[in-house]
């Protein structure tokens, strides 16, 4: 009882926006999806969800991950295969009816052409077939026709089945207010119980209209008949105004009768209600439960730095945070989730001193910060500044006794070098990396490169980066061995 | 009135130049005896590692620990009057140690030198200066295994 009166009252304005916005985009996708395939694939997708937590649950270890695995590919195929459906219902609408209703004021002129059209059609006994596509993709339906995206009018409806026309014969298929594609060839119904006076038009409307939910117009080219197909039902119809309801209704645009209004109605309010049950389970399942601690170690970000300054020191790079949460939260939180950042944009030249407070820190919605180390963080910054240097070779190793090194020259002499001021103002030589003296012999040229120490030092462009040694070794006792040489010939 | 403002004035002055001058002439005993640096002329400066009829043998660059000591030998130009010169020995940008030499006619080269030891294995320079600091040349050698 009492963690139930405390999480009420740990209750925030944010968590209702929280639920209600994400409950509201739950629901739109049930009205803008409902009655498609993708809406039952979206369900079964679900279901999946709900096996796969259950089989987590009970330990099965290969059915979790088999129908993870499964979950994982099918909604890629879902995007991949229902890609028409899904654009068809998020493109074709204005953003208006994405967010709330389905009403388009074009649609009402369209569908009087249409029907005018029809008529005229079927007064001069000029065949046509026009499809109407529901929600469902007719991709896989209809035999690609001819692509053609004209806007509708009376004239255009008549000049395309006009019988001189080479794309005649086919399909036009409408969406919206534009003939997307005419010429189309549509499935053949197979029944039998058809009567013998329809012809392949009738059977290629009601074909298409038994495997999809799109709507077909027919105009038989010898009797003159207007049929509308629908749901495994051709039904002619008499009057401009029958066509011009069917119409509207398969579009969604007049109030239907009553009690389908009301179970229609009872459906959405219900579909309303279970969204914000749904997600507001979900929210009380990741932001609630029992605190769980975590201690993350999180690098510190310096912004704001002036483009002349650099840092040369700080006494920590990262800190040690103790966030708590909800177990479901703590479990998913990734370092990258959470930054630390100071603000240099204040600092100067020298010892910077900055404590760590919770303004500092960005962290996931639902995570508290229970405490940080260190919290105080000395930064030191310097001003970058380019210095000519005398470069020095740095031998190692031991020459052989009979030799000595009577000189090395070096090119460059001097290097520019970019770095911080405190750090050059210490520094009055460059060192050449370890040069070994081992195998020197005569003389000759060595290359070197230079040894930054710290490795903030950068050679400023312009300067060579490698160094050339010239070197000269003479023998140390040249007389001596001369003489040796001359008693060994002797 | 003119007469006694001229006296007062003439008789500060005399005492203000009597007063001073036994303090400039003390400041002038404790002096170094300098050579202005435009006319202290180096000659020769070198690392070596013997000094035989004073002048530098086995000039060189790399010090062997073995050798066990390290030479700077400095030769000047003609020198008019005593002065003195510094060898300032640096191991790796550190101030390692600072000799104060003297150059008397008809003396004019002098020479310092440090004991190797081990430790001191690395890049070194010698910095040679007159006496009010002024860098005459930097000699730079390694002291090696």
């Amino acid at each position: 009882m009492d963690r139930i009166i405390s999480f009420f009252y740990s209750f925030r304005w944010q968590d209702i926006l929280d639920i209600t916005v994400t409950s509201y985009i739950l629901f739109r996708f049930y009205i803008l999806f409902r009655g498609t395939n993708v809406f039952r694939i979206l369900i079964g997708m679900t279901i999946l969800w709900f096996f796969q937590r259950f089989a987590v649950s009970l330990g099965l270890v290969v059915t979790s991950w088999v129908v993870q695995g499964v979950a994982a590919v099918a909604a890629l195929i879902i995007i991949v295969v229902f890609r028409n459906e899904i654009r068809s219902v998020l493109q074709a609408r204005n953003l208006k009816s994405l967010l709330w209703g389905f009403s388009y004021k074009t649609v009402n002129t369209t569908i009087e052409f249409i029907v005018d059209s029809v008529f005229n059609m079927a007064q001069r006994k000029c065949g046509a077939l026009i499809v109407f596509p529901g929600k469902e993709d007719l991709e896989e339906e209809i035999q690609r026709g001819i692509p053609w995206k004209g806007v509708i009018s009376n004239e255009m409806i008549s000049s395309i089945f006009w019988p001189d026309n080479p794309v005649h014969d086919g399909a036009a298929i409408i969406r919206g207010n534009q003939i997307i594609e005419v010429c189309a060839i549509l499935p053949l119904s197979h029944r039998s119980d058809l009567p013998s006076h329809y012809g392949t038009r009738h059977r290629a409307a009601l074909g298409l209209a038994e495997s999809t939910d799109a709507m077909v117009i027919v105009v038989s080219e010898e009797r003159g008949d207007v049929l509308v197909a629908k749901d495994s039902h051709l039904r002619e119809v008499k009057q401009k105004r029958g066509l011009e309801k069917k119409l509207q209704e398969h579009m969604g645009l007049v109030p239907k009768k009553k009690p389908f209004v009301r179970k229609e109605s009872f459906e959405t309010v219900m579909a309303a209600l279970l969204s914000i049950i749904f997600i507001t389970g979900v929210w009380y399942n990741v932001t609630s439960g029992r605190d769980t601690l975590v201690t993350l170690r999180i690098p510190i970000e310096y912004k704001n730095r002036k483009p002349a300054m650099e840092i040369l020191q700080r006494s920590a790079n990262a800190v040690s945070l103790d966030l708590s949460g909800s177990g479901a939260l703590i479990k998913s939180i990734k370092p990258d989730q959470i930054q630390v950042s100071l603000d240099l944009n204040k600092a100067v030249v020298g010892n910077n001193s900055y404590t760590v407070t919770r303004e500092n820190i960005s962290l996931p919605p639902g995570i508290l910060l229970k405490s940080v180390y260190p919290t105080e963080i000395n930064v030191e910054l310097d001003v970058t500044i380019k210095k000519k240097l005398p470069v020095q070779v740095d031998w190692v190793g031991k020459l052989p006794d009979h030799l000595i090194l009577v000189e090395a020259q070096i090119d460059p002499q001097t290097v520019e070098i970019i770095g911080g001021k405190r750090i050059l103002e210490k520094i009055s030589t460059l060192y050449t990396e370890k040069v070994p003296l081992d195998n020197l012999k005569g003389k000759g040229n060595i290359t070197a490169n230079l040894a930054l120490n710290p490795a903030s030092l950068k050679i400023a462009p312009g300067s060579k980066e490698k160094i050339t040694i010239k070197y000269e070794t003479e023998e140390r006792y040249p007389e001596s061995s001369k003489e040796a040489a001359g008693k060994g010939s002797e | 009135m003119r007469q006694r403002i001229v006296i007062f004035f003439l008789v500060f002055w005399g005492g203000t130049v009597f007063l001073l001058q036994p303090a400039a002439s003390q400041e002038n005993k404790n002096a170094a005896p300098s050579v202005s640096p435009e006319s202290l002329s180096l000659f020769q400066a070198v690392m070596c590692e013997e000094i035989s009829a004073n002048a530098p043998q086995y000039q060189t660059v790399i010090f062997s620990v073995a050798k066990e000591k390290a030479i700077c030998f400095t030769s000047f130009d003609t020198v008019s009057e005593k002065t003195f010169i510094y060898h300032n020995w640096f191991y790796k940008d550190i101030p390692s140690s600072r000799i104060r030499l003297v150059l008397q006619p008809p003396r004019w080269s002098t020479y310092s030198s440090i004991q190797i030891r081990k430790t001191d294995i690395g890049p070194w320079r010698v910095e040679i200066t007159d006496s009010k600091g002024n860098i005459l040349h930097i000699l730079r050698f390694s002291i090696t295994d």
